[in-house]
């Protein structure tokens, strides 16, 4: 541990909860963004981000048609303010629906393995998805595959060597900014060793189990060690 | 025979991608893939009758290799309809999701076409809609989930704009008249050609309807 570790921790200790909660959600937003793969759903920060939307739209509702151009000053610093949140959310929120809705089948696999306490989906998440997923079969029975014969209705088919069930590509390169010190990181199967820093920006291929060192992402991984796209397995 | 028709049906949906409406539903090629369907798996089981269930691959490589072909095509046939049909429904949902009123522009669509007395650009089928009555009711049934998601997130606004915002307060132009709107401050009345300072959150479903332009 050196000067920079004890400062960050120092940092952390002193920034109040809602500025944390602000950077956590902005992580999970550019994160869920530019991840393949559908990350976990970051449950009681979501549950703490919409209790204060919700407090500041009542706070907001209860002072309007105040006369006094102070309260209406702060008014309009608040309403920016949770305008900008309001984004935050509604962005994260569609771009997991954009991936639930390219690969249903896949994510349900993955929501259903994951354990509970840390959910793939949210319970909404997950309700929307069935019951998308079910409207897309009946449309595809209604429309011709009732008309198939039987051994052919499936939509989950693995025969023939080719499944059907579509995968994000997991192979696709993403960026990732070290938040804080990895140390020296070998890339299995190469030659290639590297030094990760705080602070760096990495454009990488996989960080899945595998790679030397990540055990140490295990291990760091609740504490967002390396996010920005950080590949979960 | 063998996937042509299919082949059909997936240059039609390459082609829905790029367009900004949605082409008519080839009922009849739909129709005609799955036959190929139904008569390839008719084929293979006459193919497979005389062998009464003995069916030795290595015995018969010309029968087993039909028999692939057979069965690959109709593989094939159903990819090209899946394609096909959620091509067209990844449409309609996107639709969805910026409020237009898909089933209601499908009626005016197909009045304006019984005006004309033209029936060219419309369906295949003659009725007049360019969605396939399953389509209708695939969308009726997006619209309703999508609300219900919707309604669990009523602070956020999911469908609001997915631009990161800027002002709290813009100025917008009316176009069409769009009638009284409440907002915090006050009711306004949305005549044509006035222009307004108003809060972006309270108007941005009307521009995205086209009621009102914003100006920069």
């Amino acid at each position: 541990m050196d000067i920079d570790d004890l400062l960050a921790e120092v940092a952390v200790d002193t920034t109040p909860q809602e500025t944390r909660d602000l950077q956590a959600l902005t992580r999970a937003w550019v994160a869920e963004r530019v991840a393949p793969e559908m990350l976990a759903w970051p449950g009681s920060l979501m549950e703490r981000v919409l209790e204060r939307v919700r407090r500041q739209i009542e706070l907001v509702e209860d002072q309007t048609g105040s006369m006094d151009p102070k309260t209406n000053f702060k008014l309009i610093v608040i309403q920016t303010e949770l305008e900008r949140f309001k984004f935050l959310v509604r962005s994260f929120l569609r771009s997991r629906l954009r991936k639930i809705d390219a690969h249903p089948l896949h994510i349900l696999a993955l929501h259903t393995d994951a354990d509970e306490m840390h959910p793939l989906l949210s319970p909404a998440e997950h309700q929307y998805l069935t019951s998308h997923q079910t409207l897309l079969s009946t449309h595809y029975a209604s429309s011709f595959l009732s008309q198939f014969p039987s051994s052919l209705q499936r939509l989950d088919d693995t025969t023939g060597g080719i499944s059907m069930v579509d995968k994000p590509d997991e192979d696709a390169a993403v960026f990732v900014r070290v938040l804080r010190d990895v140390g020296e990181v070998a890339v299995e199967g190469t030659e290639k060793r590297f030094e990760m820093k705080r602070g760096d920006v990495w454009k990488m291929y996989d960080i899945t189990p595998g790679v030397a060192g990540s055990d140490r992402w295990a291990r760091d991984e609740g504490q967002n060690a390396v996010h920005s796209g950080e590949r979960t397995k | 025979m063998y996937g042509e028709i299919g082949n059909k049906l997936v240059q039609h949906a390459k082609r829905t991608q790029s367009l900004a409406h949605l082409p008519p539903y080839q009922t009849e090629l739909v129709r005609a893939v799955t036959r190929e369907v139904r008569d390839l798996d008719k084929d293979v089981a006459t193919i497979l009758e005389p062998f009464a269930g003995s069916f030795n691959p290595s015995a018969e490589p010309a029968t087993a290799c039909a028999l692939l072909v057979n069965h690959l095509c109709m593989r094939r046939d159903k990819r090209c309809l899946l394609a096909y049909h959620r091509t067209r429904t990844d449409k309609l949902e996107e639709m969805c999701w910026s409020g237009i009123d898909v089933l209601e522009r499908q009626q005016q669509q197909s009045q304006k076409g019984a005006g004309e007395g033209s029936g060219a650009a419309m369906g295949a089928d003659g009725t007049g809609s360019s969605l396939s009555p399953e389509e209708e009711e695939y969308v009726r049934q997006y619209s309703d989930l999508l609300a219900s998601y919707k309604g669990q997130w009523t602070d956020i606004d999911l469908t609001g704009s997915l631009e990161p915002p800027k002002d709290l307060f813009i100025d917008v132009r009316v176009l069409k008249d769009a009638g009284e709107i409440q907002t915090e401050y006050g009711a306004i009345t949305l005549t044509k050609n006035s222009q307004f300072y108003v809060r972006q959150g309270d108007v941005e479903r009307l521009i995205a309807q086209g009621y009102l332009q914003r100006l920069s």
